[in-house]
């Protein structure tokens, strides 16, 4: 060979090189705290819980005498310290209590961002889940109740009924302007049917049985690159079977079709689905004035990877706009991808990966 | 062969062009829905028995506080699937997405002995399934519950919205009975909501539009317990008062506390022509600060302490103003048709609310503090005097009825215009002041 | 009259005038007796006298404190009645319609009785027996919601009240 094919062929392998071991690197880091959780199995959560026992500062000032009523209280907000592994109980820090002339203590705002992050938000979420990874499929319908979600919303038992009327009702009276009451409509009954059908039965890799729990975040690395490893290793696969005869077919593990590029139109009907769901209503008008772009990974039945949504970067507010922005974002995918999104499974490769812009301009309280 | 095949395979693969790692789809979302979100918040569990009816009370209120702002939408109990029936045990999250409550507010609470009360809550992202922040806990005494209720609302809504709350505050404002020519007029003061009023005055006098200090421990207003318009200052604590202002031949009104408290912004009348002019509360001093022939009043500080705006009729009718805290040149910032009067700056510092009068209804409105963006929020008869809440999102304001029969009422409306709804009170009302959140 | 005559009458008069408080609000009627009587409405040296006959109040029109034609006869009355019954004060009180804001309302009533003053002072009545006060919005006499009422509201009344210290 010449120095030009082996130039090339360096060049090539580096790349493929590159795809295939590409995720191995950290993903963006997010604007805000990223909680490190150990896993807990359920004997010792149990053990755990049952130690707990705060005991409570008592700080409360003599009241001031009033003119004709009961005084006004003095609550206190009480933070705990970290220790892990992380406790729904909390216990209180054992703060000096403020001032004694006042009887009203709050710190409940400040404590919030010296809050302990290694607690128990991850663990409160069912610790069942995390035991079962292998066995997803039977023991999901623990954890959901599988049968209240038949597929069928219309014929749901009254509580389903319900929520649905009320949901169609009140949304049509709620409306204030451009809002779309379909939505509501579909969801409701949707999601009792979907519900079955979760990210378990569908997934190419078994990351997403957890993906639903915070925890995953740390476990995403891990995840990530085993499914998008997977992902293309099936993709370069595929493309060699293609290639080596017409009578290749698809292989049964989940591939990545490219397809001819997206149309207009199909990237009009992802838009469409997803603004239906993003409610702005009570964002903040710090919140309204900052755009985010958020990431999210579907699968191929078009349902996002829930652990997946990641906020990739934002403009125009602080850190915590950003955060309620980034929330309302996650909301909107979540919710509007809950049946999957209709994107053709022929261009999947295309759609796998997307980054969302959110830009609340138009929606600005003024 | 190995080497042949992997050169082949590369070159296939970039035969193909369209590699697994592709630049993401990427698609901008710039339109979404307004409307309230739906969330749940079952009754707080009892961790004893005594707490139970406290329980389910303090739900009540945060479900009152969070629907209450137009914001939130509460999926009732008689909908919820699953049941909190302990405050550590993990969230079914599917039966609250089954429901389409987006958010979930769960929460317990112990009465001890001695009637201490403790209240803890959480609040999670039922689609992402996730806790939204952490939770906190409270205590206090029993007699304090409402407020605990209020605080636990003001944690969830503002982790929600990232709005700062505004549920713990009280209103002190006018209560008023009688008919229009015999009105009887009374300070009072209650929680935002219309609870635990208190009375501050007898109406053996007219009183007008209280203002509350920075803090919440004084109030400002007018009387006219000595025949004559005067201010004063009254200490919500011990209820004792003191005129600030009596110079014979004078008259005081329209009296608001500076950012920090020790200044105190009025309008004096003399002589037949009204003024603006500051007084330093600890030394009596006072300074004036307009002196035109024409009408300024009803001044009012920015949340720095820096500028005053104001209403003057000096260009012929009633128009904002914004001048220097002490004194010089003001700058007019309304230009629309009508008379534009009661500035009052926003916490927030963003924007000024005022009273517009035009082909003959009035309205609340909001500007910016340059003038620009002007919008009305509400119209009628006669809507007047609006008041921020601590977070910049509500107005309070009075509504009076026409008529002989008619009285005032007092009324919120959001920011947006949205959600305008009565505040119950017993009795006429009006004049409101709303306090800063309490600590 | 004589002086002894004056004296007895003024007398009689002190003793049935009801003192005014200066948060007192005109409107209410005094009626004394019959024709002649010392005190009755037909008693130029009564305060009946004064409101009903002389006339306690002038009106303005909308957002104005100028004094019209009418309301400067009414005035010229007045100051000369005091200028006549010199043991007596007066305070002017301004009051506005329902149609504006509170604060200015006050401002506007202030102006009015003001203006009143002046005028009075002008016809040669010491300022030292008259005091200003202003209402505002909150006193109406006529509690309609039209034009009929508003003007009825928009008006300065002067009230007199004996001296006892003169």
């Amino acid at each position: 060979m010449n120095t030009g094919q082996y130039i090339s062929g360096i060049g090539h392998i580096g790349l493929i090189g590159w795809l295939l071991l590409g995720d191995a690197f950290a993903p963006a880091p997010e604007p805000f705290d990223v909680t490190e959780v150990a896993v807990v199995s359920p004997e010792e959560y149990e053990r755990i819980v049952g130690m707990q026992q705060p005991p409570e500062t008592d700080s409360e000032a003599p009241t001031p005498p009033q003119p004709s009523e009961p005084e006004a209280p003095a609550p206190q907000p009480v933070t705990t310290p970290d220790e892990p592994p992380a406790r729904p109980e909390r216990d209180p820090k054992p703060e000096t209590p403020p001032q004694d002339d006042s009887p009203d203590v709050t710190e409940i705002l400040p404590p919030e961002p010296t809050e302990v992050q290694d607690e128990p938000p991850e663990i409160a979420p069912p610790p069942v889940e995390d035991v079962v990874v292998a066995p997803k499929k039977s023991l999901r319908p623990k954890p959901r109740p599988a049968p209240r979600v038949a597929p069928e919303p219309v014929a749901q038992p009254e509580p389903e009924a319900k929520p649905d009327e009320v949901v169609r009702e009140e949304v049509r009276k709620d409306v204030a302007g451009e809002t779309q009451k379909d939505e509501s409509d579909a969801t409701a009954p949707e999601e009792a049917a979907k519900e079955v059908v979760t990210e378990a039965e569908d997934d190419p890799s078994s990351a997403p049985v957890s993906s639903l729990r915070p925890k995953t975040r740390p476990s995403r690395p891990t995840a990530k690159p085993e499914d998008t490893a997977t992902d293309r290793r099936s993709a370069i696969e595929k493309a060699i079977a293609e290639a080596a005869g017409p009578d290749a077919a698809p292989a049964d593990t989940p591939e990545a079709p490219a397809g001819p590029p997206l149309t207009a139109g199909e990237k009009d009907a992802l838009r469409v689905s997803v603004q239906r769901c993003w409610n702005t209503g009570s964002l903040s008008s710090d919140a309204l004035r900052t755009t985010v772009i958020v990431g999210v990974k579907l699968f191929e039945n078009g349902k996002p990877d829930v652990g997946s949504i990641r906020l990739v970067s934002s403009s125009g507010g602080s850190s915590d706009s950003a955060r309620q922005a980034f929330e309302a974002a996650r909301r909107a995918i979540i919710r509007c991808g809950a049946s999957g999104y209709n994107l053709p499974k022929d261009k999947y490769a295309q759609w796998r990966d997307i980054e969302m812009t959110f830009n609340p301009e138009k929606m600005r309280i003024k | 062969m190995k080497h042949v095949l992997t050169l082949l395979s590369a070159l296939l693969v970039l035969g193909f062009t369209v590699p697994a790692s592709a630049a993401p789809l990427r698609i901008e979302i710039t339109e979404g829905v307004i409307e309230p979100l739906p969330y749940a918040v079952p009754d707080f569990v009892a961790e004893n028995s005594a707490a139970s009816k406290v329980a389910k009370d303090l739900a009540r209120v945060v479900a009152e506080d969070l629907s209450g702002t137009g914001l939130f939408r509460e999926i009732p109990a008689g909908a919820h699937i699953s049941k909190i029936t302990s405050f550590s045990s993990p969230v079914q999250f599917a039966d609250w997405k089954a429901i389409n409550a987006q958010a979930l507010v769960t929460g317990a609470v112990s009465l001890q002995s001695g009637g201490r009360l403790v209240v803890k809550f959480r609040v999670y992202d039922v689609f992402a399934g996730q806790e939204l922040g952490n939770g906190l806990q409270f205590a206090g005494t029993q007699d304090g519950w409402r407020r605990m209720a209020h605080k636990v609302a003001d944690a969830v809504y503002s982790r929600i919205t990232g709005e700062g709350g505004y549920f713990d505050s009280r209103v002190v404002f006018v209560s008023e009975t009688g008919p229009k020519d015999k009105r009887k007029k009374r300070l009072a003061i209650m929680d935002y909501d219309g609870a635990n009023v208190q009375y501050l005055t007898n109406s053996a006098n007219i009183v007008l539009a209280p203002r509350f200090s920075p803090t919440g421990d004084r109030i400002l207003y007018t009387s006219y317990e000595t025949g004559f318009p005067r201010i004063y200052v009254l200490d919500v604590a011990s209820v004792g008062r003191r005129v600030l202002e009596q110079q014979t031949g004078t008259m005081s009104f329209a009296p608001r506390f500076s950012p920090d408290g020790r200044t105190v912004v009025y309008s004096l009348s003399q002589g037949g022509n009204t003024d603006i002019y500051r007084m330093d509360i600890g030394s009596g001093r006072s300074k004036r600060l307009t002196s035109a022939p024409s009408i300024e009043t009803a001044p009012s500080f920015s949340p720095d302490g820096s500028r005053i705006v104001f209403e003057s009729d000096r260009s012929g009718t009633q128009q904002l103003y914004i001048m220097d805290a002490n004194g010089g040149e003001p700058k007019r910032i309304s230009f629309g048709q009508g008379r534009y009067g009661t500035p009052v700056w926003s916490p927030r510092g963003d924007l000024v609310a005022f009273t517009k009068q035009t082909k003959g209804r009035f309205h609340i409105g909001v500007m910016r503090t340059d003038g620009s963006e002007e919008r009305l929020l509400t119209a009628s008869f006669l809507d007047e005097g609006p008041s921020w809440s601590p977070n910049g999102r509500v107005i309070m304001f009075t509504r009076e009825t026409q008529g002989a029969s008619g009285s005032s009422s007092l009324y919120t409306v959001d920011i947006t215009g949205r959600n305008l709804k009565r505040v119950k009170t017993k009795g006429g009302a009006s004049d409101p002041a709303w306090s800063p959140l309490q600590n | 009259m004589k002086h002894i005559t004056r004296a007895v009458l003024l007398t009689s008069v002190l003793a049935l005038a009801a003192c005014s408080t200066p948060d007192r609000f005109s409107g209410d009627e005094v009626n004394l007796g019959g024709v002649g009587d010392p005190g009755s409405p037909s008693d130029p040296t009564s305060p009946a006298f004064f409101q009903e006959t002389v006339g306690d109040r002038v009106f303005f029109t909308v957002d104005q404190s100028n004094l019209g034609g009418e309301a400067q006869v009414t005035l010229d009355g007045q100051a000369q009645w005091l200028l006549t019954n010199t043991d007596y004060t007066a305070i002017i009180e301004g009051h506005a319609d329902e149609q504006g804001t509170r604060e200015y309302n006050l401002a506007l009533g202030a102006r009015r009785a003001n203006a009143v003053q002046e005028y009075l002072v002008q016809q040669g009545v010491p300022s030292s027996r008259l005091r200003v006060v202003s209402y505002g919005k909150e006193r109406p006499i006529e509690i309609c919601s039209h034009e009929a009422c508003y003007a009825k509201n928009r008006r300065a009344v002067t009230i007199i009240s004996a001296d006892y210290n003169s």
